[in-house]
């Protein structure tokens, strides 16, 4: 045994150190290895949970959390997330409004407020983030009623399926509602196969007996006709054949997209979705970057009886001695505020509709949102001066 | 049980096309969304045209035509004139600062337009096939008859076109106007001097008896004189198309110019108050016998503006 003297020196039996298993006849029984070996415990006595995870035996380098601690954990990053990616898009869109310049990136960074910034940026990425999360739990659902149909051997669920798990039903209900009404009016009947996906809805839920069933399939389909046959008689005209596409197919696919996948096409179709929603989501996320933060005007400026000069560009911010606007095509200008005559609003061209179709007078490219809006305040005038080149 | 496994693989396969259908259409959609219109918009057409960038707009206008363009006080009024000022306005020159109007004779109109003295005419310039081998037309924005106005004392003698041929009476019009050369298919020989005003005055000082022009400006003339003149009905037989002129070397100006005229069309014709229902109301309405609207503009380009979502009513 560990016998060596120390400094303290003596005759009497030297205290073993801390670390090795004390002499059998100081410790107690627990505390000696060679011991516990050979005791049996007596039933009842509670075993000490450690209070780091366990390193499991099984799987070296893998972690078990418990599912309490799990979840928490997953709440955690998903408030980090909602907070912070908003926050750092922002961020990231003020400098490109400010053109790639530092100095005109801090003074917006001091001028706009950080609740301006997020509720402009929410305006511009609710599509995309709706889009985003529809195609998640779409193709979460499918592949999570096919997995059990995996090949032997790959016992690992995709990873939308397990993202579909653990998402709560409000959850998903939410991002379908939050895509309804900021999808433009033509996409929106492909999220009738994405709903159907999602909630595994097949026909066979509405009503037990097949000619019940049928009768209330073709109710809905002729309500869907009803609604979309001007449109489509327009689009069939006007020689439009994706629009065309885009609404009759989706809610025949709606009746064949319930349902397990063979099992062979489960592992490709994950890695592919997986990819493409990332490129898509990466793909649509630089438009969204380079949407402008502030509103787009035209500033008359001039004094009281002389030549007057257009300014056009994102009011940044006025106090008393100046208006600062930044230029659309760059450049910060300080306008004395006395020699402000007029200033207009102005559409952008990225506003500016590819489709010449309406819905019942909405049209196809507007939201249900921009529809309704555009039925409080009707007359939008466009102003001369927002005519005039940059 | 065969029966069973078939149809739940048949099951499997439909849900395996019917999930890359939608896919696919997705990416469809995903790709139109960020393509550019396939109609030309109004932006770039103003990008085509000669006025872009202009830091004013010049629009050719009578001076002496009461009720379509005349000069009082220094200032250029009347319904040619208004109208001018909507179509710049929709072009993007909005106010003095931006638009100039610059007084053309009726001689003068097509010579300004190829020489670039001005951008547009807006003077009672009727659109004719020869005209249209030298500028271009958008409109028309008014169609007019041609008439006839007599001196008050004349009201009774001169009632027709085989009047007007009787050598006696002097018969006074302005020089390069569609009413010269239609007085001379019918045999009427004419005195042929600067402007429609010239004659009027001329008239009144008894040196003709009789001038023919659009009722349009002769209606101006008459409630300026109401008591000195006399408009009489002839049938003329042929309508003058008033249209805008526009340089022929600028296509995507006319287009332009066309397409603000039927924004106008539209608007009257669903009922609202329309810029040209207002220029009419404030300047011809009251002195016209008979009520007219705005006539629907030709050949009319489809292009892409930023009110194209704006509901329709």
């Amino acid at each position: 045994m560990s016998a060596a003297p120390t400094a303290t020196g003596g005759d009497g039996p030297v205290p073993p150190p801390r670390t090795s298993a004390p002499a059998d006849e100081t410790g107690p029984p627990t505390a000696s290895p060679n011991v516990v070996d050979d005791v049996d415990w007596p039933a009842g006595v509670p075993v000490a949970e450690p209070a780091e995870p366990v390193l499991a035996d099984v799987q070296p380098g893998r972690v078990r959390w418990d599912p309490a601690e799990r979840r928490a954990r997953a709440s955690q990053s998903f408030w980090t997330a909602v907070v912070g990616v908003p926050a750092i898009f922002s961020v990231l869109r003020l400098g490109v409004e400010a053109g790639g310049e530092l100095q005109t990136t801090l003074l917006l960074v001091a001028n706009v407020g950080p609740v301006n910034l997020l509720a402009g940026f929410l305006t511009t990425a609710a599509r995309l983030l709706s889009t985003g999360l529809v195609a998640v739990f779409a193709l979460g659902a499918v592949l999570a009623v096919s997995a059990d149909r995996l090949p032997a051997g790959s016992r690992r669920r995709p990873l939308f399926a397990r993202w579909a798990d653990i998402t709560p039903a409000w959850v998903v209900l939410a991002s379908f509602l939050l895509a309804l009404i900021t999808w433009p009016l033509l996409y929106l009947p492909l999220l009738l196969p994405a709903f159907v996906a999602a909630f595994q809805l097949r026909p066979a839920r509405l009503h037990d007996q097949v000619i019940p069933r049928l009768l209330m399939l073709a109710a809905l389909l002729a309500g869907y006709a009803w609604l979309l046959l001007p449109t489509l008689r327009e689009a069939s005209k006007q020689g439009e054949w994706l629009v065309l596409a885009l609404i009759v197919v989706p809610p025949v696919l709606a009746l064949f997209v319930a349902g397990p996948l063979p099992g062979m096409v489960i592992r490709p179709l994950a890695s592919l979705t997986e990819m493409a929603v990332l490129a898509t989501l990466v793909w649509a996320a630089v438009p969204v970057i380079s949407t402008p933060v502030l509103p787009l005007t035209v500033t008359t400026v001039g004094p009281e009886s002389g030549p007057t000069e257009d300014v056009r560009g994102h009011v940044v911010t006025t106090d008393d001695v100046n208006m600062v606007i930044l230029q659309e095509r760059g450049g910060v200008r300080y306008v004395p505020v006395e020699l402000v005559r007029a200033q207009v609003l102005c559409p952008s061209e990225e506003e500016l509709p590819r489709h010449q179709l309406r819905v019942h007078d909405f049209h196809v490219e507007d939201s249900l949102l921009e529809g309704m809006g555009r039925r409080v305040r009707p007359v939008h005038r466009i102003d001369a001066a927002c005519r005039a080149p940059a | 049980m065969n029966v069973h496994s078939s149809q739940s693989r048949l099951r499997s396969v439909a849900t395996t096309l019917a999930v890359a259908l939608t896919l696919t259409l997705a990416a469809a959609a995903g790709c139109d969304s960020r393509q550019q219109p396939d109609l030309p918009s109004v932006q770039e057409k103003l990008r085509e045209s000669h006025i872009y960038g202009l830091s004013k707009l010049r629009i050719g206008v009578a001076t002496n035509e009461p009720l379509m363009g005349e000069l009082r006080n220094g200032q250029h009024v009347g319904f040619d004139v208004e109208i001018g000022r909507y179509v710049a306005a929709s072009l993007g020159f909005e106010g003095d600062q931006r638009l100039e109007f610059v007084s053309v004779a009726t001689e003068d109109r097509i010579p300004a337009l190829q020489g670039g003295t001005v951008d547009l005419v807006v003077s009672s310039f009727s659109m004719t096939e020869e005209r249209k081998k030298l500028v271009s037309f958008a409109g028309p924005y008014f169609v007019t008859t041609q008439e006839v106005m007599v001196a008050a004392r004349l009201k009774d003698r001169i009632r027709t076109i085989e009047d007007l041929r009787d050598p006696a009476y002097r018969v006074c019009t302005s020089g390069g106007s569609t009413t010269e050369a239609e007085l001379e298919k019918h045999q009427v020989k004419t005195f042929v001097v600067k402007d429609v005003g010239d004659c009027v005055e001329g008239i009144r000082k008894g040196r003709y008896d009789a001038v023919s022009s659009d009722e349009s400006i002769l209606a101006g003339f008459l409630a300026s004189f109401p008591k000195d003149f006399e408009i009489v009905d002839m049938p003329f037989g042929t309508s003058e198309l008033l249209g805008i002129g526009v340089p022929i070397g600028d296509p995507a100006l006319r287009d332009l110019v066309a397409f603000f005229l039927q924004k106008s069309y539209e608007q009257g014709r669903d009922g609202d108050a329309s810029p040209w229902q207002t220029a009419y109301n404030r300047t011809l309405g009251p002195w016209l016998k008979a009520e007219k609207r705005q006539p629907q503009p030709l050949e009319v380009p489809k292009l892409v503006d930023f009110d194209d979502k704006a509901p329709s009513k």
